[in-house]
């Protein structure tokens, strides 16, 4: 459409939700900016969407030039990457003002203004613009959740915000020590993405600047042993909140493990991919096993959520195309299919007043509808054939076989336990005998009806037809990895000098 | 000659501003209110007279004035218009901080600029006899300033310990001095500069030790460790105002004078720096477990800027003699004084009548009440933890990078660490002001009142200083 079509999906949404919250605008017209606002970005996505051409390099690029003693730019584009966790929000994002319609003022300026941080944080192609959006991206989360949360909200928020920024700044002083050493070893100073796969690091301050990218992105995927602020975090926080910490901003930690770690870490990524892949795996299985357990429908959601992360990160860690293009499709399909149930139980929440498994039963007699779209969803996000989730794991699982067996079957057999707690939980909310509660649950009215449609459309037509969306993301992914099995080669042929070291590191982070 | 006029006409106004502010105070017709407005006047004034010779610089880069006594630099400069903007805010927050506490006379103004003139003056000199003149002059304005409610109990503490402190660090200054003369046969930098360079440092005792004593002082005045123990009590005695115009102009002037002397000869600069390096990380971790432990704002401020004065010791122990231009000291400086002064601007005209809200607890729910005052505050204490697209992350950004850039890898890493720590009381009054009911009303029954503009500018200046860093 025009140039700069990257910045306004940014700007628009944080200036309209800056304006909101600096006037004394009402609710309704918060909701009917942010709907058209984010009516407008979906257009804008689907409009890039259809320009996107097949290829690796960045497109839409904007460059200006912002602190040029410092060589930062403020350098935008998308690639097949990107372009995927961009559109799941844009697609996503409008079906919260249309189903919520009596929040408080502050609740949709906060929306709008982390919609344009995550589009700030896709878009970035330098390195400090990233950690800027990936900042401001935390701010409208930090005050939502306070705000408008649950009971223990306050607890919770501390714990989200003080995980998340001890990530943060380490991640910022990693991304420092790579700028430095850039100037070091090409003599200018620069921090865009795109040049620092040029760079050799090597050594242990190189393996602290790799954790330090790889914590920060740990903690917002999450993956395993970083992951105890989610529960809390995702159960107390409104719909919308859960909504977008969970369909957008997890993915946003994966893309950046692809977009930074990947290119720019490639020799220790390669190191280190055993030991996240088991990270990964391990997060999958135990979240997944902690979910069988969970009273609340919404926390058990939490940890399936968090489980499916898992999965998504190990097609990451599994270095070959087939898991990287999985993760990305997955990455969508879970967006997509969780994002949507949490919305579903938010529902719930609103009309139920209640989350307990065991207070409801029944409701599938009540509202057929409800139930089967809830039922796609759910499906989608178990990976049954047919369902957008499916094509995704099915990579993932594939490549992950390839990397290391063991990895395969054991990603393969977990994906059994998400079957067991959601068609359990679904048989317990959905069947069974009604009770005093449901009997009055009234089923989706027709706008809701018609929310929810394009996207339970999506998730079947992603199942059936991946293609189009697969040329995209292939691309890529196969530059990606064609860069890190290079990488890989130089590492098996240093192989006699580095296999002590390597070994010791990986034992010391056990 | 007319030349070196021109070059200090802002020091010239500030000196006879307060000249005429004191003789304007004789006069029983001047009101406090008029006595406010001259002193933003005279600030205002040398504020554009300095941004203009900032922007035109008409001079070289590095200039010499009086026979080698002072230096006007870019840096310099920058120091001085910082320190004039301080100025300016406080005396936009003491208008209507006033309007609330009723100690003040008209000279209270007259000597808010006299420190100024000390401050002005410290940026520019080269020589350590002015040194010891300009830190007096502003010293005893600013320890009648802290003690200025002479009813107040803690105010009466705070001056008593801040006096006899300082008194202290003035006379290890000055012993310093002395032997700085007896080692290195000058006071002036850039010879002993000179001497050092050609004769060496640690064989000569005498400029060892008085080096020493030199750094010392400047340390005291700069609240580091471990000479940090008499800023929580002072900081919480003095009037808001003037708590936050010591907290930067003070400190601003402190570092460029600091700076200004370190970077004198390498060999003094390297020899000190192994030792400022764990100044400053031990400045970081003390002051942050002192903030963590406090109840009343001003307490958690005084200990933050401990804090603060550790990360630009950071900075300092990455400068280099060689090619020394004190950007990054300066953009923290100016990052660190426009979110203190902000806040305590807002806390000028939120304290209330006798300054009754200094809690942590008495400022929840202001966002319900004051959304516009909750949302400054805010952005100036996201500034001061540094979190994007503030200007205290700028600061924190160029910091690590001239660490990580000199080497000084471990310092990076405190630093980011000590900034974790840090979130949890810049947080904390975040969440109390947005996360519950308001208990309290924030009436305000005073009218005309400039803080709360100040309050906005400086919340504004946040991200102008934070998107358009100019001085680097």
């Amino acid at each position: 459409m025009f140039e700069h079509v990257l910045s306004v999906m940014i700007f628009l949404p944080i200036v309209a939700g800056l304006i909101l919250l600096l006037t004394p605008a009402g609710k309704g017209l918060a909701r009917l900016t942010g709907l058209v606002i984010s009516f407008a970005s979906l257009i804008l996505g689907l409009d890039i969407f259809f320009k996107f051409k097949e290829q690796a390099a960045l497109q839409f690029v904007e460059n200006v030039p912002w602190i040029p003693s410092f060589g930062i730019n403020y350098h935008l584009g998308l690639d097949g990457i990107s372009l995927f966790v961009l559109l799941a929000g844009a697609v996503l994002m409008p079906m919260v003002y249309l189903l919520f319609t009596t929040k408080e003022k502050g609740y949709y300026a906060n929306l709008l203004i982390v919609q344009g941080a995550m589009a700030g944080a896709l878009c970035a192609a330098d390195m400090v613009l990233f950690y800027i959006f990936w900042e401001i991206m935390l701010l409208p989360i930090f005050f939502m959740l306070g705000m408008y949360g649950g009971e223990k909200r306050i607890k919770a928020t501390l714990k989200i915000t003080i995980y998340t920024i001890a990530g943060s700044l380490l991640m910022l002083a990693s991304i420092v020590y790579v700028g430095v050493t850039y100037h070091s070893q090409f003599g200018e100073w620069n921090f865009a993405i795109s040049q620092m796969s040029q760079l050799q690091l090597a050594g242990p301050v190189a393996v602290l600047a790799f954790f330090g990218f790889m914590i920060a992105f740990a903690i917002k995927i999450p993956l395993f042993p970083f992951h105890t602020w989610l529960p809390d975090a995702y159960t107390e926080a409104p719909t919308a909140t859960t909504f977008v910490l969970s369909a957008i901003m997890a993915k946003i930690g994966v893309y950046a493990v692809i977009r930074f770690v990947v290119p720019v870490f490639d020799g220790e990524f390669a190191r280190f991919a055993l030991l996240l892949a088991y990270s990964g795996v391990i997060g999958m299985m135990y979240c997944g096993i902690t979910a069988i357990a969970q009273k609340d429908v919404k926390r058990m959601l939490a940890f399936s959520s968090a489980s499916h992360m898992g999965v998504i990160a190990l097609g990451v860690f599994c270095l070959n195309v087939q898991a990287l293009t999985g993760s990305i499709y997955q990455i969508v399909a879970h967006a997509t299919s969780t994002g949507v149930l949490f919305l579903f139980v938010g529902i719930l929440e609103d009309k139920m007043k209640t989350r307990k498994i065991e207070d409801l039963g029944g409701i599938a007699y009540k509202a057929p509808v409800f139930a089967f779209f809830f039922a796609i969803a759910m499906l989608a996000s178990v990976g049954l054939p047919g369902t957008s989730g499916f094509i995704g794991e099915f990579l993932i699982i594939l490549g992950a076989i390839k990397f290391n067996v063991l990895i395969g079957v054991l990603a393969g057999t977990t994906l059994i336990i998400g079957v067991c707690y959601m068609l359990w939980m679904f048989q317990r909310v959905f069947y069974e005998t009604t009770n005093e509660r449901t009997e009055g649950f009234t089923d989706l009215s027709i706008t809701e009806g018609l929310t929810f449609l394009p996207v339970i459309v999506l998730i079947v037509i992603m199942g059936l037809y991946p293609q189009p969306f697969l040329s995209k993301i292939e691309p890529a992914a196969q530059q990606h990895i064609a860069a890190l099995t290079k990488a890989d080669t130089i590492q098996i042929a240093q192989s006699t000098h580095a296999q002590p070291a390597e070994g010791h590191t990986v034992e010391k982070k056990n | 000659m007319t030349n070196d006029f021109m070059l200090l006409m802002p020091l010239i106004l500030i000196t006879a501003g307060a000249i005429s502010l004191m003789l304007a105070a004789a006069y029983e017709k001047v009101t406090i209110e008029q006595a406010a407005f001259g002193c933003m006047g005279i600030f205002g004034v040398a504020f554009l007279v300095q941004l203009s010779n900032c922007i035109t610089g008409h001079v070289a880069p590095y200039e010499t004035v009086f026979n080698n006594m002072l230096v006007i630099s870019n840096f310099t400069r920058v120091a001085g218009l910082i320190i004039l903007g301080c100025g300016f805010f406080t005396a936009m927050s003491a208008q209507t901080y006033f309007k609330q506490n009723n100690f003040c006379t008209t000279e209270f103004y007259s000597l808010v600029t006299f420190s100024a003139c000390g401050m002005l003056l410290l940026t520019m000199v080269q020589e350590l006899i002015s040194v010891f003149v300009a830190l007096e002059i502003m010293s005893l304005a600013i320890y009648i300033l802290v003690g200025y409610d002479r009813k107040n109990k803690t105010a009466a503490e705070a001056v008593m310990k801040y006096l006899m402190l300082g008194a202290f660090a003035g006379a290890f200054f000055t012993m310093g001095a002395a032997l700085i003369y007896g080692g290195a046969h000058s006071t002036q930098f850039s010879s002993i500069g000179q001497f050092v360079a050609e004769k060496g440092f640690f064989n000569n005792p005498a400029l060892v030790a008085g080096s020493f004593f030199v750094i010392v002082a400047f340390l005291f005045k700069a609240a580091a460790f471990p000479f940090h123990a008499w800023v929580i009590d002072v900081y919480d005695g003095a009037s808001a105002p003037i708590t936050g115009y010591m907290a930067t102009g003070l400190k601003t002037a402190i570092f460029a004078v600091f700076a200004n002397f370190l970077v004198a000869d390498e060999t003094l600069r390297s020899s000190w720096v192994t030792y400022l390096f764990y100044f400053s990380i031990f400045t970081m971790f003390v002051g942050n477990l002192i903030a963590i432990g406090q109840d009343t704002l001003k307490r958690m401020l005084a200990a933050s800027g401990i804090v603060h004065t550790g990360y630009l010791l950071i900075a300092l122990v990455a400068v280099s003699a060689e090619n020394f231009s004190g950007n990054v000291i300066l953009y923290y400086l100016a990052a660190y004084a426009v979110g203190t002064l902000g806040i305590f601007a807002a806390l000028s005209y939120l304290g209330g009548d006798g300054e009754k809200r200094q809690s942590f607890d008495d400022f929840k729910g202001l966002a319900r009440v004051r959304p516009f005052s909750a949302a400054a505050i805010t952005i100036f204490l996201l500034s001061m933890a540094g979190i994007p697209p503030t200007a205290g992350f700028m600061g924190k950004f160029f910091i690590i990078t001239s660490a990580i850039d000199a080497g000084q890898i471990a310092l990076a890493v405190f630093g980011i660490i000590s900034s974790i720590l840090s979130m949890w009381y810049y947080l904390r009054l975040v969440i109390n002001m947005y996360f519950h009911e308001a208990t309290d009303s924030f009436e305000d029954t005073t009218s005309n009142r400039y803080a709360p503009v100040g309050t906005f500018i400086l919340a504004a200046c946040v991200f102008v200083i934070g998107l358009y860093p100019v001085i680097i």
